[in-house]
């Protein structure tokens, strides 16, 4: 009788229990959070009136992340040279980008950028050059540079954002769907 | 006299209020207007379609999200990414985590997977596949039930119907029409229609059982009192 009253006990114990071992995995979280493929990443290049194309090469590699690989072709083949942002949104709008553009170094906007898995160019050395910004969280900030692809810089957040609105708060984005995250 | 400086001062206090406005404007108002039009969609769900940019079925999957009305719709919700086995992208990230192609896999916002079927274990139809998406969503959400979901839809399309045919896309492909924007989380998959569990056609049946049932119990009651009189 008591082995039957404990069978019962341990029954009802176990009746309750669900294996939540499962969903309490802990989530990795990809960092970069724009994880470019190094293929997919532009390289800088000098356009036919000797300028840089940084601007240029940021938008392809977002574009390329953001599945517009036709677009990004396009674009590649089509312009270069320096850029601003006033002419960078009238060639955007032109080719019925979707896109979206600061130029007052809200911030808000770089962690939308970063938060939605989209990325932003965001100028650097006093407006003189743009990068990808492809991370940011409450500590450090990753840029792919255009002029050196094969890694991801990483500075302290307050670094780059210190830097970012010291460079005119310039930052561009497409606004297309971002590459799925890793499988879980 | 008064009515001058009355005027004057009027003046003064309109471009007061009014140059503010327009100092705001030479700063950025169009900036402005983006940040607050962006979409706030970082919890969207993620379906991806893996394949060869070549092969049909992984062509029909991909059409199916545009001809079946409850894939498009679903498609509407999450972010819907054609990844081709010809791009760095899939070389890079998928490759390594794909069991067979094409894949069809549908993610949470943080990369768990919710639902995930490659090669011959992708449904064979839209509506298939539709209702094995919507089980991952309601298995993930914790809603129930599934089956009498399933039941509804089978007997909305009771035999085989024309299959949509796989749309050939020309090489190389035009990159995919833009999704809408949205402030969308998680997809919301219309609400099972629940059955009842009793069919109406058992009804009549049931009410004579319980009739019957009734009839007995009280035929029964007074039997045992005849046999079992109260003790006085």
């Amino acid at each position: 009788m008591k082995r039957l009253l404990c069978a019962l006990v341990l029954l009802v114990a176990c009746a309750g229990c669900e294996p939540h071992f499962l969903a309490n995995t802990p989530i990795q979280q990809e960092r970069p959070a724009v994880n470019v493929p190094k293929a997919d990443r532009q390289s800088n290049w000098l356009g036919n009136q000797r300028e840089g194309s940084c601007v240029h090469a940021s938008m392809i590699s977002l574009l390329r992340w953001q599945g517009r690989y036709r677009t990004a072709d396009y674009w590649r083949r089509t312009y270069g040279n320096g850029e601003w942002p006033e002419h960078m949104a009238a060639t955007l709008d032109r080719e019925k980008i979707r896109y979206a553009h600061v130029t007052n170094g809200d911030v808000k906007f770089l962690e939308w950028a970063c938060k939605t898995r989209r990325g932003a160019g965001i100028t650097v050395m006093g407006g003189a050059h743009m990068v990808c910004l492809v991370h940011l969280d409450a500590k450090w900030a990753g840029l792919l540079d255009n002029n050196r692809v094969e890694r991801i810089i990483w500075v302290p957040r307050e670094t780059l954002i210190a830097e970012w609105k010291a460079s005119y708060g310039w930052a561009v984005t497409p606004i297309y769907t971002p590459a799925a995250p890793l499988p879980q | 006299m008064n009515k001058l400086i009355l005027s004057v001062l009027c003046a003064v206090a309109l471009c007061a209020a009014v140059v503010p406005c327009f100092a705001d404007t030479v700063n950025g108002v169009l900036a402005e207007e983006r940040v607050v039009n962006l979409p706030n969609d970082s919890g969207k769900w993620y379906i991806s379609v893996v394949g060869n940019a070549n092969d049909a079925r992984y062509n029909e999957i991909v059409g199916w999200f545009s001809t079946n009305p409850n894939l498009k719709k679903l498609k509407d919700q999450v972010h819907f990414c054609q990844v081709t086995t010809d791009t760095a992208i899939y070389k890079e990230r998928y490759a390594g985590n794909v069991k067979g192609l094409p894949t069809v896999r549908m993610q949470k916002a943080d990369g768990r997977v919710v639902y995930e079927a490659a090669g011959k274990n992708i449904p064979m139809t839209a509506a298939g596949l539709n209702g094995a998406l919507a089980n991952g969503v309601y298995s993930a959400e914790g809603i129930r039930p599934v089956l009498p979901w399933r039941r509804e839809m089978e007997r909305r399309c009771p035999g085989p119907g024309p299959c949509p045919t796989p749309q050939p896309q020309p090489q190389p492909q035009p990159d995919p029409e833009p999704q809408p924007i949205d402030d969308n989380g998680p997809p919301n998959i219309d609400e099972p229609a629940v059955e009842s569990a009793v069919q109406w056609a058992w009804l009549p049946a049931l009410c004579v059982l319980g009739f019957l049932g009734g009839l007995a119990g009280a035929y029964g009651r007074q039997l045992y009192e005849k046999l079992h009189p109260p003790v006085k």
